[in-house]
């Protein structure tokens, strides 16, 4: 009884509160603004549709933010932001109309290089023999990363294309129960990625700096032409894609928190860019990252390895790390591509060039 | 009967129902088979063992520390969260208060339900992980232990994701895996959640018994 009591105590405060708010805040134009007819008949007769003075005038001025009659608070002064149209047309005729069509031309592009390159092998096949290349610690910081990223990549994608894509198929209905679901989900998971990015960054940012072996390996595009490309522990394409990471998830995680927490800023100008920086952003890394997956698995023999036991195979690292496997085994590569050891199957505990 | 009202009701209730039978009979189960007879005289308490064996294990030994440290914050990080959910997330409170025990209790505001859940998510995800990518773990696990895994992520994933409160299908497919979670929570390893003290404890009573420090 006493909670209902204080539960009507405090609605009837706030209603008070918003009613005393609302006066104090009139949108209302001023008297000599409105000069409309009243009714359709009154205007029938004078000389145009809004009678003898335009509105034009006093709607243009608002436009472009005329003081004096507005809201308080958040953008004093301003009625109507014209940049909110700006921001609107960038999003339906760029963002909107391209993001899903590059994802799409990424997946028909992996597509068409898997049907004419096939399966990067082992040109040694496998020898037995292993080195480790990633810790726990490397391994369990990507998976995390993964894990929160495909997450959001999921609900993201929902919430920006799912309108255009999804709600013509399944209904408006269904769309909006997807919508609810994807946006908590999206919120829930963002600051995760934020986590896994400063765990992923500073794990993997030792060995990430460009050298100049790594103009060589794109010279010969990375073994696809020019014969065999030397890489340290991370080749160059692998670089460019941590470096990616980092820009394209600092810019996501900054203007995801201004939208997450809109009350941060103060001009609606940042959070209109922070949804088209926001978007741009994870469609690059979503994109980025199909390449990735695609690489790490189907696409090279061998490579997953690393991810999930954190080893190697020695001629998977001689073929694609050849100078990381000079470096942490000492041990030079004959011109035909092998080291000097014995054959013998077996496992060498190596200190791979990042942070454990 | 809506399908809400067939998760909620019906089907919570034979789910809750396997739940408590099933892990009652399975610790009664455990506790019959008693220990075998220790012949050598005692140097020291089995009972202070057994309580010690159980406090002991909360803390991570400082040796193991830094080869241990993504299980150990993953283990508190997911444990901590889910509990919080579980007892503190303001729709179960209503849950437990409308259904099961009629009393009520203070909830977690939203921001601190938020927190909890990206604890619990974090932990999971890391103690997954580990589960697949350490040499050892991978070893020992099994289907049971990734199922169990899974069935609890997709528990937390639909009860957060239906957060908005505003459609009642996103409540009915976390209820129906609730109830699946339930179903499946005797016959598993997540069982370990009622079996852990009797097991910890167990080890740490022989050693009681025979005088060692733990």
């Amino acid at each position: 009884m006493l909670h209902r009591l204080i539960a009507a105590i405090f609605f009837t405060a706030l209603m008070l509160m918003s009613l005393s708010t609302a006066s104090a805040q009139s949108v209302r134009p001023p008297a000599n603004a409105v000069n409309q007819p009243d009714s359709e008949q009154e205007r029938v007769g004078t000389s145009n549709t809004l009678g003898t003075q335009s509105q034009s005038d006093y709607w243009r001025a608002l436009r472009h933010g005329k003081s004096g009659i507005s809201t308080t608070g958040r953008n004093d002064g301003l009625l109507i932001q014209s940049q909110g149209e700006d921001w609107r047309l960038i999003r339906k005729q760029y963002i909107l109309k391209y993001s899903g069509w590059v994802l799409v031309g990424v997946i028909a592009l992996l597509v068409l290089f898997f049907l004419i390159r096939g399966r990067i092998r082992l040109k040694g096949g496998r020898s037995g023999k292993t080195i480790s290349r990633f810790s726990l610690a490397h391994r369990t910081a990507h998976w995390f990363m993964a894990s929160v990223f495909i997450m959001l990549a999921i609900s993201g994608l929902l919430i920006l294309l799912g309108r255009i894509a999804l709600a013509p198929l399944i209904g408006k209905g269904a769309y909006a129960i997807m919508a609810s679901a994807a946006m908590q989900g999206h919120n829930l998971f963002g600051p995760l990625f934020i986590i896994a990015l400063i765990w992923l960054v500073w794990l993997f940012i030792p060995g990430n700096f460009l050298k100049m072996v790594d103009l060589k390996w794109l010279a010969k595009g990375g073994g696809l032409i020019g014969g065999h490309a030397s890489a340290g522990h991370y080749n160059f394409g692998e670089k460019v894609w941590f470096w990616f990471v980092v820009i394209g998830g600092l810019a996501i995680s900054v203007t995801g928190i201004l939208l997450e927490f809109p009350w941060l800023v103060e001009n609606l100008l940042f959070l209109q860019l922070s949804t088209i920086v926001h978007g741009i952003a994870a469609v690059g890394l979503i994109a980025f990252a199909l390449g990735h997956i695609y690489i790490g698995t189907l696409g090279m023999e061998g490579a997953l390895d690393s991810m999930t036991t954190g080893d190697v195979d020695i001629n998977w690292a001689i073929e694609h790390h050849d100078l990381w496997y000079e470096e942490v085994t000492g041990k030079p590569i004959n011109k035909s591509g092998e080291d000097s050891d014995d054959d013998s199957p077996g496992h060498a505990q190596v200190y791979t060039q990042s942070r454990s | 009967m809506s399908f809400l009202k067939f998760v909620e009701e019906p089907l919570f209730y034979f789910a809750a129902a396997v739940f408590l039978i099933g892990a009652l009979w399975r610790v009664i189960g455990i506790i019959r088979i008693g220990r075998k007879p220790d012949l050598a005289p005692a140097k020291g308490s089995g009972t202070a063992g057994f309580i010690a064996g159980n406090l002991r294990h909360f803390v991570p030994r400082n040796i193991f520390a830094k080869r241990t440290w993504i299980h150990i914050i993953g283990g508190y990080g997911f444990h901590f969260g889910l509990f919080a959910l579980l007892l503190f997330a303001a729709p179960h409170i209503k849950f437990f208060d409308e259904r099961i025990l009629g009393i009520s209790w203070p909830a977690l505001p939203r921001w601190g339900f938020i927190i909890a859940a990206q604890f619990a998510f974090a932990g999971l995800i890391m103690l997954w992980v580990r589960r697949f990518s350490d040499p050892v773990m991978r070893l020992i696990a099994d289907w049971d232990d990734h199922i169990s895994s899974w069935l609890t992520f997709l528990v937390m994933l639909t009860g957060c994701l239906a957060l908005q409160e505003s459609h009642d299908i996103l409540k009915a497919i976390h209820m129906l895996f609730v109830d699946v979670w339930l179903i499946y929570f005797p016959f598993s390893r997540l069982m370990h959640a009622v079996t852990f003290f009797l097991s910890r404890g167990y080890t740490g009573a022989t050693y009681g018994r025979k005088g060692m420090t733990l």
